[in-house]
């Protein structure tokens, strides 16, 4: 997964109000079409400020606390991600290393990579065996929403 | 409306730490309800920081690239659910249903909620229909997968 990381002054700016240059956007799909053809792309999207969204925590003795968005307080907010499959570690950091600065060439951004825990990483066990059932039931989910597009 | 539900926390996971038995069956559970309600999309655990890196990028197009693990931050990424619901609300609700396991720590673990931009949130240009293109074609490979998944099993 390569994290676009975000911060209080980006996360307060709409779509609307970002006017993102033209060219950072044709450098941005100009990327993704890379990842794309390349066949590493598995996924990709944007996620709305974080005044549309919500926290859950959750503390011992199992209480838990809603708090609204925006999440003022915190310095590391997610903007986006790809999900790409690729060979090794360093792929994928040369992946991240070629994308467009993702806030424009004039401001501080930051792509986190963190790789995907496989389910062969764990020892074969029934609770495993759980969890494939569900990827099952997700792949079949997507390529049914997928004919329903077409 | 599609929400991705994160779970964070303050630092990695201490190393070489798996989820107890119980644990993962209840995690299991949750993750079996998401899927037969049909809202679930995606989920993914990630691996500690140790394994990854981070690109850095300044003004004047400079990018440094960093090693994990990020012992700096304070809100760690360890796993996620992207679900597809009709509110807000109703992400809330899946969330406060997961059987997050406090591990006895101080550290706070928690779920953030976030909702996805659509490709209907954008002005259609022809970069938004070039754009549409991509994410089809992100779905023809997904759609490759669920049937190799099929052909599996």
């Amino acid at each position: 997964m390569m994290i676009v990381k975000s911060n209080q002054e980006q996360d307060k700016r709409t779509i609307a109000d970002k006017k993102l240059s033209e060219k950072l956007i044709g450098e941005m799909r100009k990327y993704n079409e890379q990842l794309a053809k390349a066949g590493v792309l598995l996924d990709l999207s944007g996620l709305h400020g974080t005044s549309r969204g919500t926290r859950i925590k959750f503390s011992p003795g199992g209480k838990k606390a809603l708090v609204d968005g925006p999440f003022t307080e915190s310095k590391e907010l997610v903007a986006g991600f790809w999900i790409i499959d690729v060979n090794s570690r360093e792929e994928a950091i040369e992946w991240a290393n070629r994308a467009p600065a993702p806030h424009g060439p004039d401001q501080e951004s930051e792509i986190e990579v963190r790789q995907f825990i496989e389910l062969e990483d764990y020892l074969p066990s029934e609770a495993i065996e759980k969890y494939e059932e569900v990827a099952r039931i997700r792949l079949e989910r997507l390529s049914q929403m997928k004919k329903e597009a077409r | 409306m599609r929400f991705m539900m994160m779970i964070k926390m303050k630092k990695d996971p201490a190393a070489g730490k798996t989820p107890s038995k119980e644990a993962f069956e209840v995690m299991g559970k949750y993750n079996e309800q998401l899927a037969k309600s049909g809202v679930l999309l995606d989920m993914g655990g990630l691996q500690p920081t140790s394994k990854g890196a981070k690109i850095k990028f300044s003004e004047g197009g400079k990018k440094t690239v960093v090693d994990g693990p990020f012992t700096e931050s304070k809100e760690l990424i360890v796993g996620y659910w992207v679900i597809q619901v009709k509110s807000l609300e109703e992400a809330i609700e899946w969330a406060k249903r997961a059987p997050l396991q406090h591990d006895g720590s101080d550290d706070d673990c928690e779920i953030e909620i976030r909702q996805f931009f659509e490709i209907e949130d954008f002005p259609e240009t022809d970069r938004v229909k070039a754009a549409k293109d991509a994410g089809k074609k992100a779905g023809d490979v997904y759609k490759e997968m669920a049937k190799e998944a099929r052909g599996q099993k």
